[in-house]
């Protein structure tokens, strides 16, 4: 990295932590330090649901994920706009009428404590943990290209992000949001254009395209129904909106944020606004991923994006195998090359003899390499290295490529989107447990101040515990997989809690309290012991939640009266 | 804030939204984005392949 990539870098920095502890001065209570008062406008909901949902993973990963599989991941978010419609019409109202700060203070009224108490811990507990990965995630990556120290990266992701969310809560956080969108817009777009600009004169976007395709990385929409299968329309229409309705709907880190709007409508636009633009931004950020694959179409990739797996390889038992696969990969790049380079040609005169004999030698080449990457990945792996580097493709073109002055603003975006989702993630975990747990649970009531004052304590205390997950979380795959995972394993659970809250009126307490337990251990079965894909652990767990809660209630004993 | 929430405030009238006049038109246009969307991003993907 050049001295303009650090000062462009250290200045980002350095203006979201002060401009987070300006604006976040003035809270004095518990309204204030928990929701901004409850103040912000649509637009400032609308990015700070954007951001909180954006984490640095979305970045890194999702071009990752369309270079080796293709686009069909944006598939995953066509069920968001579906859930935005339907909170808007119906959680928003609710929340705003009863003055909650916490989604799961409204489910002691209508339920009873217990379902209170196991819903916020279920947040906590899942929420806890995927704070963790959402600092670790881009420290690691940072780390091994970069060589920094992971511990190090880590600290100053999750201390730069305690230091204005303690000080400023919500407020801090929605306002550090606003600019960290505009940072993470500027570095995203930037690097989407100069990928199309490296691309070789005689390749347009719609060559770079074609090769794309032909090799099945614009497989976006796929109608094909398979409960084994990840990404399809189906399980993204109805998993991906149950996992929505779930995420926006009942997690606080998203409620929290929509709660900080100064009334109804403007919570309802600021859903809104995410429901129209998440999914064409999803798409555009896959599409970067689809041009740096045609990008090393026409350039020599690495045979392992992550370099430290690759060093290992090379120093390793295997290191000589390793090292002559490097060499046949460079030979499998150049016939590569050459039969990318017919298909455009050939695609460009409109030769469709020459079309399929290209598309023929392309598909060949493309298998070569293939099965060299299979090969290293072995050997990486017999080395006691992780084979996946998704994760590191975008990154590493980004330092390699890009030109001085825009990776520091690259780098500076992906600092911003970890530390604007780690900010609502801290604010949330605090929000539950000051008043869900400690004022709830504990039956203490301080003063205004001194509230303020235990709460920047319990955000200092979680940022702790989320860093020290960072620090020993590790082979996890693909890591937006890996906390999507782990979102599923509890969502389903309480979003069926609160469905049955909203919808279900003849339901009480100890039917879905108890519902809730015996979905939830179904869920962890399904992950352990079935190949069902995660997205349906959403559905499996708020049906299961739904229909017991219904069967419990119509058989069952629960004495107390229907909330009003 | 440490008691059930339940019951708290009362209804607020409903606003309409800064554009299309009815809640109910602004929920069609997210949806009928989301089906451009689709549309879209399965042409743009038979054009290409």
């Amino acid at each position: 990295m050049s001295g303009w990539d650090w000062l462009v870098l250290g200045a980002s920095l350095a203006f979201i932590v002060a401009y987070g502890v300006w604006k976040g001065r003035a809270s004095r209570d518990l309204d204030g330090y928990l929701l901004a008062g409850r103040q912000m406008r649509w637009h400032v909901v609308a990015l700070s649901i954007m951001a909180t949902q954006a984490s640095a993973i979305t970045f890194l990963s999702t071009p990752g994920q369309a270079f080796t599989d293709g686009m069909r991941f944006v598939q995953f978010y066509l069920g968001l706009p579906i859930a935005m419609v339907i909170l808007a019409a119906t959680a928003v109202p609710i929340y705003h009428r009863l003055k909650v700060y916490t989604a799961y203070e409204y489910l002691e009224g209508r339920f009873d404590l217990k379902t209170r108490a196991l819903a916020a811990l279920l947040f906590l507990i899942q929420r806890g943990l995927a704070t963790g990965l959402t600092i670790f995630a881009p420290a690691l990556v940072l780390s091994v290209l970069l060589g920094w120290n992971l511990y190090w990266t880590n600290l100053l992701i999750g201390g730069l992000v305690i230091i204005y969310t303690a000080w400023g809560g919500a407020k801090a956080v929605s306002w550090t949001q606003f600019q960290q969108m505009l940072i993470i817009t500027g570095g995203m777009a930037a690097a989407g254009v100069v990928v199309v600009v490296l691309l070789p004169d005689y390749v347009s976007i719609g060559g770079a395209l074609r090769v794309a395709g032909e090799l099945g990385r614009l497989n976006a929409i796929d109608f094909s129904f398979d409960l084994t299968n990840r990404y399809n329309f189906w399980s993204g229409i109805l998993g991906g909106c149950f996992l929505a309705l779930a995420y926006f709907g009942t997690d606080q880190s998203q409620v929290g944020r929509y709660l900080t709007g100064r009334s109804v409508t403007h919570s309802r636009l600021g859903l809104l606004a995410n429901g129209l633009i998440k999914v064409p931004m999803q798409f555009l950020i896959l599409l970067m991923g689809v041009f740096v694959f045609a990008f090393y179409q026409f350039h020599p990739p690495p045979l392992s994006f992550n370099p430290v797996a690759a060093q290992q390889a090379r120093s390793g038992p295997a290191g000589e195998s390793y090292r002559a696969l490097e060499r046949e990969h460079a030979m499998s790049f150049a016939s590569q090359r050459a039969a990318a380079d017919r298909y455009v040609a050939a695609r460009e005169a409109g030769d469709a003899a020459a079309v399929a004999a290209a598309r023929s030698d392309l598909h060949r080449a493309e298998a070569a390499a293939a099965d060299v990457r299979a090969r290293s990945a072995r050997i990486i792996e017999s080395s006691g290295g992780t084979a996946g580097d998704a994760n590191y493709v975008f990154l590493n073109f980004v330092i390699h490529h890009l030109p001085v002055g825009l990776v520091g603003l690259v780098l500076a975006a992906i600092f911003a989107a970890s530390m604007s989702s780690t900010a609502a993630e801290l604010n949330a975990l605090t929000a539950t447990t000051m008043v869900d747990i400690y004022r709830r649970l504990l039956r203490r009531a301080p003063d205004a101040a001194a509230e303020v004052r235990l709460s920047r304590w319990i955000t200092v205390a979680w940022g702790a515990l989320a860093v020290f997950f960072a620090e020993f979380a590790s082979r996890l795959g693909t890591l937006v997989e890996a906390v999507n995972i782990l979102g599923s394993l509890f969502y389903g659970t309480i979003l069926g809690i609160f469905l049955v809250a909203f919808y279900v009126k003849r339901v009480r307490g100890a039917a879905v309290f108890y519902a809730a337990l015996i979905a939830e251990a179904a869920v962890i079965a399904c992950w352990l012991f079935t190949p069902i894909s995660f997205l349906w652990y959403n559905v499996v767990g708020c049906l299961l939640v739904m229909g017991l809660a219904l069967l419990f209630q119509r058989t069952g004993t629960d004495p107390l009266p229907v909330a009003p | 804030m440490s008691e059930p929430a339940a019951g708290r405030g009362p209804e607020p009238p409903e606003e309409p939204p800064p554009l299309l006049g009815t809640w109910g038109r602004l929920y069609a246009l997210v949806l009928l984005g989301l089906a451009g969307w689709i549309v879209l991003f399965y042409f743009f993907g038979r054009v290409f392949r």
